[in-house]
């Protein structure tokens, strides 16, 4: 999946170095400068680096990390866990496993400034299941750092300084990359989110103080430390600085991942993968993982940051960029998307539960040639019953499509509709 | 205490509450402030996922739910913006989309809140047009539920109910998203001490009692207030009847007592009234008229009293405080010792129920009855029924048996004189916890029958002791025993209301 050499990058520097995967190789790229680094300085000041580094969760909210490591309690009385989130599930998105199978040892790293900064002696890694050749990575890269005395009693010679790692694989289910559905599945429980308060900082992954992070939110942390804060904001924008990894799928020449500035614009991320096949004509663009709404192809012209995304009405998720062209029927696009969100949502909260299998029997329905005037009408008021209203933000996610197809394509709606049928027969196949 | 603004009038609550648990806690869910619910319970862990009690926080952004939001001084709250109410609309809708229209057979109706909440709060009309959810009808979850799954809201009262209470932890939900389904976990069944609250608990049709379904239809019923009489525990109970007939016990809440639970054994009791029943009076052994049995017994206490024979007496734990302070009241009369009395042990199992099997046993303590399980000898004895065996009275020459069930005392007693269940006379119990409660009558016996205070006291007017001519009634009995015993002061009838009151030291 390792495409051109990258525009700007340092995640992904040295990636195709096979030796980048062992300790020796890692250390010869000056890795664990960062976390020297961090050792040097008092917790409280790792801290404020991170949060005052701006530095955004890439898990998909964009919540600022430092601020979030703040939240843990102080002092040592309870064992304090950080938890890595290495789920990745989000339909388009597949960084995580890149950062994993090439660069473990930067998350092992970026694990340890945060164990540092929070005073966390413990941690987990949550892999998805199914990535079982990232998990057999990380879990060599951890016994490496073990014998190399990175984990384990005063690492670095700092006294008190004690942490280990436990990599920990799911079982295929994407609720639980929601942090507390992971928590819950973590404690070997049914993989559901919890309600909040209260919130994982004070009552987390076993009833202990907990921070959730992103695998690539916690691969960033090293380079804050190591290069300094200037460096670090010199990518990206203002409010969402450093590079990312956008994977991008679908309609693309070359599809893959690249480590570009945040804020980049959507049209140079979608020509990095060699742009649309075929030379067609590009029909809509979903920015951030099938959780956010679709932009037309008349909307392209954006930045590939949040604050850019959330004015056209959409997010940048997980990054996760998935091209359409104009083959494409915009009715099948939600009828997947709602297949998944009824298969995955966890059944707790009435309105996801319900909510997300009635939008897919609509939808189904719609594209069958099987739609009533009336379901247009459904299409627009039962996703707003999801938003805002549950417990997690998942049936969010499962109203945010529906309603962003609807927004932009409600017109290919009610051709099937009037049809009796679907009027795209080169679309992709459901 | 925080200060907290709920449809524009202001309140004062607890701290450290959530919203719901803190307006409840000041009886205003009940009256004021209607926040509609189906997982919330005031006595399970928050569950937090039917989404119906969501409000609006003025400031903050989202709908928030009141039964996991804390209270903060200053909040405003509306439990009526328009936000709210298409909020509630939409949980309501979704809710129904996989629930069978079965409200006409089902015995929910009536006391259903799914139903209740969608006259109150739903859509006029549905707007669903596929098939619901196929799910199983009318399964046995043991011997003591039926499940309707299909009318299952999932709210997972019944599931935290097992794990937190009995501790048993038979039931789970299962699968995921709308396949959700709230199944027994395999290989077990529903079958512990306190199983039947699951129905209690359920805001819909989907658990029903095998006792009770099919029966009578809600709206029939009225419920009165009382007492269960199966242990010391004294479990407070609404019995539900019509046309003077009980067709359930119902637990009812009491913070000091139950909680809102009550276990299987004494939720079925409400039938003992039924069978076996003393319906006359005998005299040696044979049926006779309520009044000949009145006469003969009041014949042999004056013949004993006046012969300065010796009379004993046996009371019951299972008599009301009323019936045993008339009855020591009598003793005093005749110069008789005072009564003794046994107590019917079982086990306790550390949630509700307690070693003593009876209502009243502290009751007898409190009143200086002694403990024994055998009578001394005597010319005659006054024996409450219920516990005593026969061979227990092998020193008494002759006894007069108050009792309200057949049993082989009954035979051999010189006088038979038939009185109430629980369930059929006014009074109070003393539970294990010294907690004074009230019991009230809630059906009359077709026969002539009273309580044992009540008999007493004609039996002592028919003998022409002095005294003992007012009519018996519990509730000037009742105004006597408090003045009269300290202990009991401040437990009258009257004052106990609706939780009880407990003894004086
Ligand atoms: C339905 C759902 C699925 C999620 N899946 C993931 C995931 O697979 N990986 C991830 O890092 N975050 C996921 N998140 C976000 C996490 O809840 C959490 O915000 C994140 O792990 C925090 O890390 P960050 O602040 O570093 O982004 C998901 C959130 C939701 C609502
Ligand atoms: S929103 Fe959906 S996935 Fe999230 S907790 Fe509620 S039911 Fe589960
Ligand atoms: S059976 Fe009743 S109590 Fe149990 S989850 Fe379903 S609706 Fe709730
Ligand atoms: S615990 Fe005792 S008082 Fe309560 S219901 Fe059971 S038998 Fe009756
Ligand atoms: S009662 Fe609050 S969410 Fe169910």
């Amino acid at each position: 999946m390792i495409t051109e050499p990258l525009v700007k990058n340092y995640l992904t520097e040295h990636y195709g170095d096979d030796s980048f995967r062992t300790l020796k190789g890692y250390e010869a790229k000056n890795g664990f400068d960062g976390l020297r680094k961090a050792v040097s300085m008092e917790p409280e000041e790792v801290v404020e680096m991170v949060k005052s580094s701006g530095l955004r969760g890439r898990g998909g909210a964009g919540f600022n990390a430092g601020l979030k490591w703040s939240f843990m309690p102080k002092g040592n009385e309870r064992t304090k866990v950080l938890v890595v989130n290495g789920d990745e599930s989000e339909p388009g998105s597949f960084k995580d496993r890149l950062i994993m199978e090439r660069g473990p040892f930067q998350v092992i790293e970026g694990v340890l400034i945060g164990a540092w900064a929070t005073g966390a002696s413990k941690s987990f890694i949550y892999i998805r299941g199914e990535y079982a050749y990232a998990i057999s990575v990380m879990e060599k890269a951890v016994e490496q750092a073990r014998a190399g005395g990175f984990l384990g009693k005063n690492i670095l010679g700092k006294k008190g300084f004690d942490h280990d790692i436990v990599v920990h694989s799911g079982a295929g289910a994407y609720i639980c990359g929601e942090e507390t559905g992971l928590l819950e599945s973590l404690g070997g429980k049914k993989g559901q989110p919890r309600i909040k308060p209260p919130f994982p900082a004070q009552h987390g992954a076993f009833g202990l103080p907990t921070t959730v992070n992103n695998i690539e939110t916690f691969s960033h942390t090293s380079f804050i430390l190591s290069r300094g804060l200037e460096w670090f904001q010199g990518f990206g924008t203002e409010k969402s600085p450093g590079t990312t990894m956008f994977g991008v799928s679908g309609h693309v020449e070359r599809p893959g991942l690249f480590e570009l500035e945040m804020g980049t614009p959507l049209k140079d991320v979608i020509a990095q993968a060699g742009g649309v096949r075929g030379g067609r004509a590009l029909k809509a663009v979903i920015p951030g993982g099938i959780s956010m709404p679709v932009l037309p192809a008349s909307q392209i012209d954006v930045r590939m940051a949040e604050e850019f995304l959330s004015e056209r009405g959409s997010h940048l998720g997980t990054g996760g960029v998935m091209v359409m062209d104009d083959t494409t029927c915009m009715v099948r696009v939600a009828v997947v998307a709602s297949y998944f969100f009824r298969d995955e949502s966890c059944g707790q909260c009435t309105q996801c539960r319900e909510g997300t299998g009635w939008i897919n029997k609509i939808c189904d329905r719609i594209e069958h040639g099987r739609g009533m005037p009336q379901d247009l009408e459904l299409l627009s008021d039962v996703p707003k019953l999801l938003e805002g209203q549950t417990i997690c933000a998942f049936a969010d996610a499962a109203a945010w499509p529906v309603q962003g197809l609807m927004r932009h394509f409600r017109s290919e709606f009610e051709q099937h509709i009037e049809q009796k049928k679907c009027p795209f027969p080169d679309s992709f196949e459901i | 205490m925080p200060k907290i603004t709920i449809d524009e009038k202001d309140y004062e609550v607890a701290d450290g509450l959530m919203i719901l648990q803190a307006i409840d806690d000041l009886g205003l869910l009940m009256s004021g402030v209607d926040i509609p619910h189906y997982c919330w319970h005031p006595k399970l862990p928050i569950d937090g996922s039917c989404r119906m009690c969501q409000i609006e926080i003025e400031g903050v952004p989202k709908l928030q739910i009141a039964c996991n939001t804390p209270v903060k001084d200053g909040m405003v709250i509306s439990t009526q913006s328009e936000r709210v109410q298409t909020a509630r609309q939409g949980v309501l809708e979704l809710l129904l989309l996989n629930h069978p229209l079965d409200c006409p057979i089902c015995d929910q109706a009536g006391e259903c809140k799914l139903q209740d909440y969608s006259f109150d709060f739903g859509m006029p009309a549905g707007r669903t047009k596929e098939p619901r959810r196929v799910a199983k009808k009318a399964v046995d979850l043991g011997p003591t539920i039926t499940f309707d799954q299909e009318r299952c809201i999932l709210c997972r009262r019944c599931v935290r109910f097992c794990r937190e209470v009995p501790g048993t932890g038979e039931l789970g939900v299962f699968n995921r998203g709308e396949r959700s389904l709230m199944e027994l976990f395999p290989g077990t069944q529903l079958d512990n001490d306190y199983s039947m609250n699951v129905a209690d608990l359920c805001p819909v049709g989907a658990l029903t009692t095998k006792d009770f379904r099919f029966k009578i239809r809600s709206w029939f019923l009225d419920d009165v207030e009382t007492v269960c009489d199966r242990c010391s525990t004294g479990c407070n109970v609404y019995a539900s009847r019509s046309n003077n007939k009980i067709y359930r016990f119902v637990p009812r809440l009491n913070d000091d007592v139950n909680d809102t639970w009550m276990c299987d054994h004494g939720r079925l009791s409400y039938k003992m009234g039924r069978e076996n029943r003393l319906e006359s009076a005998l005299v040696g052994g044979k049926p006779a008229s309520f009044i000949e049995g009145l006469r003969k017994a009041s014949d042999l206490v004056r013949a004993a009293s006046e012969s300065g024979g010796t009379i004993v007496a046996s009371a019951s734990p299972f008599s009301s405080n009323e019936d045993l302070f008339t009855l020591r009241k009598l003793l005093e009369t005749l110069g008789a010792p005072p009564a003794t009395f046994s107590v019917p042990a079982g086990k306790a199992d550390g949630i509700l129920t307690q070693a003593e099997k009876a209502p009243n046993a502290e009751g007898a303590r409190a009143l200086g009855f002694q403990e024994s399980d055998e009578l001394a000898g005597a010319k005659l004895g006054i024996v409450f029924g219920h516990v005593l065996p026969a061979t227990a009275l092998t020193q008494v020459e002759k006894w007069i048996l108050i009792d309200t069930h057949a049993s082989d005392l009954s035979g051999k007693a010189a006088v038979v004189l038939p009185s109430r269940v629980v369930t059929e006379k006014d009074g109070s119990f003393t539970n294990h916890a010294k907690r004074v409660q009230r019991f009230r009558r809630v059906v009359e016996p077709s026969w002539e029958a009273w309580s044992e205070g009540a008999l007493l006291q004609q039996i002592a007017d028919f003998a022409g002791l002095d005294g003992w001519s007012e009519p018996w009634d519990a509730f000037a009995v009742s105004k006597r025993l408090c003045d009269e015993v300290p202990a009991f002061s401040g437990c009258g009838l009257t004052e106990l209301g609706f939780c009880g009151c407990e003894l004086s030291k």
